[in-house]
């Protein structure tokens, strides 16, 4: 509305009825558009503010209001007032409450909490040194049995002798243990196997720590240890004897680097994960190409028929690009079992629908001059599709599809927290298991994969395009 | 010789192109068409190899009844048409090469040519014909790659892939700044020399006076003049391009000796 197709009123009534209902004033004379803005924002506001339940908020809803009062009066004498009033009343109770509601508390972030996550991330665990490792074990029955046992348990192997005496015991007994023929001057850990193959440690005051005592010069060592408080607790006949056992183990750099235990499930995921982007992304291409063609407004504009079949095709396309991946493959993971799958389906279906609107805008932008120019040729209309339609799309088609699977390799690494395989499907264990040093490894090789593709895609589009 | 015969043609949202147009084309003319924008001519150039179809009326091409053709001997007849376009209408990621070679489609091997396997002859074909607008050596350049009145010479040199008896030129030097226009129609005219007739549509009259031999002029879908070019004099001028037009005349314009 123009000033000119205002009507002047009487100021005091117009703005009375805007007290009445905020906008009424306006509305009354002609202004009906900043009429009804004024009465939306003022109820969505106040609706805000009454959600929240806060009273201090109560000032924005009001301060709108009488702002609309006074808008009110000065438009009856036909001069408006800034909007911005009421604009900054409205940003600052919905910025004021979001900040309250999503509990934004700086003092939360707990310093200790973060070193605790951060020390171990500063130590990847991708690579290791390679080491050798020296290991022997003597038996030792736990508990004694009833026919009498030799007193000490001695057991030779390779030129390495571990004595363990006596031969039996029950739960913190004092036990002798030896062992020679080991590597001289080097840390041996001491710790306990139980029958059924339990590592038990043996250091500390309740055994709570590895037990590591140095070689002598001749790669000998004595020490006394008891047996451990929880030997028996695995045991379901408490006077059976069994077998368990005292293991010595050294270990020593050789040089040279190693790929760690959790490196390997590094590795083993990324390849996953982009074989999981490949498969979607192609799997997308062979429905997304035949859809494109439906979506294509130059194509199926021409009769109502087709007309309603694009507007059918497009809207779904838009709904299905709305659903994020990570949303269909929890659908997927309960459909087909957690694994790289359910990952790749749920990409496929986020994919088809967006490749498929990229292709039909592909199609849309086509030049028919070209097309028309062959034609006049004289070819026949292979020919023309040939080379009139084929070169101008599969150069921007092989663009789009390569930023495709750019994209799908990023979300596929998130797709696998929720079972869709993947490094994802590690990380997530790995977060849960607190090992900060392999959730770094995996950091940092997603990292990688998606810098490298990303300067990949960006000059093969390059030169596509 | 080509003959066009009260040739009408109404598009389906109801616009009138043409209106009972007839007129003829003898072998050897560069017969010029002239109008405003929206007067019809490239509706007109587009019906005669019937890359639009009219909606009534006939076209005679060597007696033949073009308008009457199958579709397999639209293909034959339109293979002899070589059209020139203001656009230039090159598909603009390919290489030059492909692009004349396309010129080339209506004598080619269906079955080797969707597969984009030339005949050497063909391909010898192709760079003379390049040769022969002066830019062999961008055969293998990308066609976006080249200038506007490059493109357009390749656009000529497509043409040229089709052995054609006439060529039609939609406002072909449109797009293009008055010196490449002179150099692009004088290709034209040197076809025209060598036999090969002309049917070209253009805005400035210089360029009219300068190459055509004859001169047709449309207005709102009607022929309204038939002549030598020497015969459009003021009055006439005003009458295709009502009372409002002023000509422009810009010096560039006047023609090289």
């Amino acid at each position: 509305m123009t000033a000119a197709s205002q009507t002047r009123r009487n100021p005091i009534l117009t703005a009375l009825l805007s007290t009445l209902v905020p906008g009424l004033g306006q509305g009354i004379v002609k202004r009906w558009y900043r009429g009804v803005a004024i009465l939306l924002a003022t109820l969505v506001v106040a609706g805000m503010v009454i959600w929240y339940g806060k009273p201090v908020w109560y000032f924005a809803p009001v301060g709108m209001w009488l702002w609309n009062i006074w808008d009110a009066f000065s438009l009856a004498g036909g001069r408006a007032r800034t909007i911005l009033i009421p604009v900054a009343f409205g940003l600052a109770a919905a910025y004021g409450i979001g900040w309250q509601v999503v509990g934004v508390n700086f003092a939360a972030a707990d310093m200790n909490r973060a070193l605790a996550v951060a020390r171990p991330m500063a130590h990847p665990d991708m690579f290791e040194v390679k080491t050798e490792t020296n290991e022997t074990w003597t038996p030792i029955k736990i508990p004694c049995p009833a026919t009498s046992s030799s007193p000490s348990s001695v057991r030779e192997d390779n030129g390495r002798v571990a004595t363990v005496s006596p031969s039996c015991g029950a739960p913190m007994d004092t036990l002798k243990i030896s062992v020679s023929g080991m590597w001289p001057n080097t840390n041996t850990q001491i710790w306990w196997r139980t029958a059924i193959s339990d590592p038990l440690l043996l250091g500390g005051t309740n055994g709570d720590k590895m037990l590591v005592l140095k070689t002598d010069s001749s790669g000998s060592l004595t020490t006394s240890i008891h047996v451990p408080i929880s030997v028996l607790i695995a045991q379901p006949d408490k006077t059976l004897s069994l077998e368990h056992q005292v293991r010595f183990t050294q270990s020593r750099p050789t040089g040279g680097i190693a790929i760690s235990y959790n490196g390997g499930f590094v590795l083993k995921g990324m390849l996953e994960t982009i074989a999981m982007a490949l498969m979607a992304t192609v799997l997308a291409i062979f429905v997304a190409v035949p859809i494109s063609f439906l979506a294509a407004r130059n194509l199926m504009g021409g009769n109502p028929i087709t007309f309603g079949i694009y507007v059918v095709v497009r809207t779904l396309l838009n709904i299905l690009r709305s659903v994020e991946a990570l949303l269909f493959a929890i659908v997927f993971v309960v459909i087909t079992g957690l694994g790289p799958f359910a990952g790749v389906l749920a990409l496929m279906v986020h994919s088809i629908a967006a490749l498929a609107k990229l292709y039909s805008e592909v199609i849309e932008g086509i030049d028919p001059g070209p097309i028309e120019a062959i034609k006049a040729t004289g070819a026949n209309w292979v020919q023309v599709a040939r080379y009139g339609v084929i070169p101008q799309i599969i150069p921007p088609f092989t663009s789009f599809t390569i930023y495709r699977w750019d994209i799908n390799v990023r979300t596929a690494t998130v797709i696998g927290m929720v079972g869709g395989g993947g490094i994802g499907f590690y990380l997530i264990q790995w977060i849960q298991l607190n090992d900060f040093r392999a959730v770094s490894a995996a950091f940092i090789a997603i990292a990688i994969v998606v810098i490298i593709l990303d300067f990949l895609s960006a000059k093969v589009r390059e030169r596509l395009v | 010789m080509l003959r066009v015969q009260n040739l009408t043609k109404v598009y389906p949202n109801g616009t009138q192109a043409l209106k009972n147009v007839s007129f003829e084309v003898k072998d050897g003319e560069f017969l010029v068409v002239i109008g405003l924008s929206g007067s019809g001519k490239s509706t007109l150039l587009r019906c005669i190899n019937r890359l639009i179809d009219p909606t009534e009326g006939k076209i005679y091409w060597d007696d033949q009844d073009v308008t009457a053709a199958s579709p397999a001997e639209l293909l034959r007849i339109r293979r002899n048409i070589g059209m020139v376009f203001q656009q230039f209408n090159l598909v603009k990621r390919s290489s030059v090469m492909t692009n004349v070679l396309s010129g080339r489609l209506g004598y080619a091997n269906p079955w080797l040519s969707l597969l984009g396997i030339w005949s050497p002859a063909d391909r010898e074909r192709a760079l003379k014909a390049l040769g022969r607008v002066g830019i062999a050596d961008k055969a293998n350049s990308r066609a976006d790659a080249l200038s506007g009145g490059q493109q357009q010479r390749v656009g000529i040199a497509r043409a040229l892939m089709q052995e054609p008896r006439i060529v039609l030129a939609d406002e072909p030097v449109a797009s293009l700044d008055p010196v490449l226009s002179h150099s692009i129609l004088q290709y034209l005219e040197q076809l025209n020399k060598e036999g090969i007739t002309v049917l070209c549509s253009l805005h400035f009259l210089d360029l009219v006076h300068r190459y055509a031999t004859r001169v047709i002029a449309l207005k709102d879908g009607l022929l309204v003049f038939e002549g030598l070019p020497d015969e459009i004099n003021r009055a006439k001028f005003k009458e295709i391009y009502g009372e409002e037009a002023q000509e422009v005349r810009a010096a560039s314009f006047e023609a090289p000796v």
